[in-house]
């Protein structure tokens, strides 16, 4: 890992981060009434990834063209980092016909083939779809690689196992990747899991899995290297579990009365926490900070911008791309 | 009030899931095997009449489950156990609390499950107390491949009978690095790496080691000890160790590149090349430039010009060209639980004769109340 992979880390954190603090922003502001989640120019559920961009800057920083992302409900950190764009993503969650599925999807079903990225509302779905990707890549012949995201409560569904073991009889290369934030909308991971690690229930499958505890980019960016590889070299699939944080609610809206760790959330958020590293380390300035934070910030009101003025669909736009 | 034995026992719900089970073949050791293991633990503690156990508490299902297991039909053999009474935080500090609470509450022992760095942690705050250590780690040199109800039986001895503690526990060595204000202790060994990040925190690419230095390099160990071992086999009981100085595979003739040093020619043409187990399936060669014995309480100089420092196989923290972080070996570590020495005491003086023998022994260790102010909190009976 050298300077400019860490310098490129930060940076996408705080793309991210950026991105998503004005989503919230533009989320609520014209909410009316506030509990009705279709109103506005946003309409639907919002689920934010604050906190937990760690995980997807980390293992990202190891892709390349052609490599596969299935993620789950709660999208954005993973899309962003896997180069998305982030106009047709913004469009899509506008709901405008320039988003990524013309507007129909929403913020949790961005598809864009061209980067493989898909995600999904239903929980572990994305788990045995990224087998299937996997497999054609094998078969292909080519050295790609597809990560499948989930969170530690979809760990508790059917997929999540069924596709572990396929993925370890057919030796896919995929890397699971499990974004343990403790909580699974309001249910702690406790309550819900016999076996609260599931780096542990990876041996069950005889697939290695490491727990990375404490939601830092660096060791996510070390462990995720290690599993690219082994997958790339057609050595399998391997399961990261990182400890991470939800800095906000389960989904906009949330009031999370259900959580005793709230109060110290904020002194936990990885962004901060990294850049005093980098800085300590003389590897990032104040000033340089600004200009990161600057960029993203225009990339960001571009984005909102594209999606503000693009067409909304109309009802005949209904009966476009449909299947049934 | 009579004062009843106690046994503190500290199971890292997170050893043996790092890095090491992708880059090498680290074994599993789940949660629900360092439970069985706990089991067994605690029926050889009540066999041996330890009345109460004081466990650190954690979320992630090893403090759940012994209070869960602890309800059944099964447990009824076991000591009473309390929860230490701590904020989870789900890093080594909780480690570090339990123990402090344990030594507070006066336990006679500690059983530890965990790999070195557990018991790298454990050890900073033990104090007198000694420890018995199970081996569930990765890289596991300090503690030993013990069963874990003749462990518990041992734990159960040691805390009960003064005599079983004199004739089968040991003050360890230690070894003390410190650099600008920061000080670790090491219970196996201190790296120095030439990397600038911590990372993941495991060390497991040999290149990158430039100095070891050793509290003891035993055969039949894994990890960056059995570099030692290959080349000047040195027991954990001699008062000794090592300061190992290594090749690396960088450009030698850059003198800006961590690794090449100053060396003078005569030791270059000392180098020799071993082959040594420093992970799970991984055999490395290693070139050895230099061994040199580590006597005790003589500080000595990190060499290598920059790099991180790795505290028992884990990276800890970086230092720069220029800076000299100090290396101290000293007697001053944990007390540790010989098992099988203390086993055989027991046998070869008629304890295990009677099946409450050990708790009619006067627990010699703490006859006071205990101090605790943290108070366990009582999950069973
Ligand atoms: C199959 C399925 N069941 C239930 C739900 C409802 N649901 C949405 S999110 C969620 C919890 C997911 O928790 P986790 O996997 O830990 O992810 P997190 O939200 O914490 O990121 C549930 C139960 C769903 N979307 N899909």
């Amino acid at each position: 890992m050298t300077s400019l992979d860490r310098l490129a880390m930060y940076t996408e954190m705080v793309r991210i981060r950026q991105y998503e603090t004005r989503i919230l922003q533009e989320y609520h502001g014209d909410k009316t009434p506030a509990w009705d989640i279709g109103a506005g120019l946003i309409p639907g559920e919002m689920h934010l990834s604050a906190g937990q961009e760690p995980a997807a800057v980390g293992v990202c920083a190891h892709l390349k063209k052609g490599d596969a992302i299935t993620a789950p409900h709660r999208p954005h950190h993973f899309a962003l980092a896997h180069g998305v764009d982030m106009n047709a993503m913004t469009a899509e969650i506008y709901g405008r016909t320039t988003g990524l599925c013309k507007g129909k999807g929403g913020h949790m079903h961005l598809f864009d083939p061209e980067n493989h990225f898909s995600c999904s509302g239903i929980i572990a779905q994305g788990y045995p779809v990224a087998c299937g990707q996997a497999l054609a890549m094998k078969r292909k012949g080519t050295d790609n690689v597809t990560v499948a995201v989930a969170g530690e409560g979809a760990a508790n569904q059917g997929a999540f196992h069924e596709s572990l073991n396929l993925a370890a009889v057919w030796n896919l290369p995929v890397i699971f990747v499990i974004e343990d934030n403790d909580w699974a909308i309001s249910v702690p991971r406790e309550a819900s899991t016999a076996n609260t690690s599931n780096a542990d229930r990876a041996a069950g499958y005889g697939i290695p899995g490491v727990r990375v505890e404490d939601n830092d980019v660096e060791a996510v960016f070390e462990a995720a290297g290690a599993a690219v590889d082994r997958a790339r070299s057609g050595e399998g699939p391997s399961l990261i579990e990182v400890h991470t944080l939800r800095l906000l609610g389960h989904f906009e809206g949330d009031a999370q009365a259900y959580r005793p760790d709230l109060e110290t959330v904020d002194e936990r958020d990885p962004i901060p926490r990294y850049a005093a590293s980098l800085m300590e380390a003389g590897e990032l300035t104040e000033a340089q900070a600004d200009d990161i934070k600057a960029a993203a910030d225009a990339e960001v009101d571009a984005a909102i911008q594209f999606a503000v003025d693009s067409p909304i669909p109309t009802p005949e736009d209904a009966l476009q791309h449909v299947f049934a | 009030m009579e004062a009843s034995v106690t046994v503190g026992v500290v199971a890292n719900p997170a050893s043996a899931r790092d890095i090491r089970r992708i880059v090498a073949k680290g074994g599993a050791v789940t949660t629900h095997d360092k439970l069985n293991r706990l089991q067994c633990v605690l029926a050889g503690l009540g066999a041996m009449g330890v009345e109460r156990v004081i466990s650190m508490s954690d979320r992630s299902g090893i403090a759940a489950g012994l209070q869960r297991l602890s309800t059944r039909a099964s447990s009824e053999s076991w000591p009473m156990i309390d929860f230490v009474d701590q904020t989870i935080t789900g890093t080594k500090t909780d480690t570090t609390v339990a123990t402090e609470t344990m030594v507070k509450a006066g336990v006679g022992a500690i059983v530890v499950l965990g790999g070195d760095g557990t018991n790298r942690v454990v050890a900073g705050s033990s104090q007198d107390v000694p420890l018995v250590c199970l081996s569930t780690g990765t890289n596991n040199a300090f503690p030993r491949f013990t069963d874990p109800t003749v462990a518990g039986m041992a734990a159960g001895l040691v805390a009960s009978n003064l005599d079983c503690r004199t004739a089968g526990t040991y003050r360890a060595k230690m070894l003390t690095v410190e650099h600008a204000g920061r000080v670790e202790n090491a219970v196996v060994d201190v790296a120095v790496t030439s990397g600038d990040r911590v990372g993941s925190g495991a060390v497991w690419e040999m290149d990158s080691v430039l100095e070891l230095f050793l509290c003891f390099a035993e055969p039949g160990a894994i990890g960056l000890s059995a570099v030692g071992a290959a080349v000047q086999p040195t027991t954990r009981r001699l008062p000794t160790g090592l300061n190992i100085r290594l090749g690396g595979t960088g450009d030698e003739s850059d003198p800006s590149k961590p690794g090449s040093g100053e060396r003078s020619p005569e030791q270059s043409s000392h180098e020799e090349r071993v082959k040594a187990p420093i992970g799970p399936g991984l055999v490395a060669d290693v070139t050895i430039k230099s061994v040199e014995r580590l006597e005790p309480d003589a500080p000595v100089e990190v060499r290598s010009p920059a790099g991180v420092i790795a505290v028992d196989g884990e990276r800890f923290f970086r230092f720069d060209s220029g800076d000299r972080p100090v290396v101290t070996l000293s007697g001053a570590g944990p007390v540790v639980t010989d098992v099988p020495a203390v086993i055989h005491f027991a046998a070869t003086n008629g304890l295990f004769n009677s099946p409450s023998t050990a708790a009619h022994v006067a627990n010699p260790a703490h006859d006071a109340e205990p101090k605790s102010e943290t108070k366990p909190e009582t999950r069973k009976r």
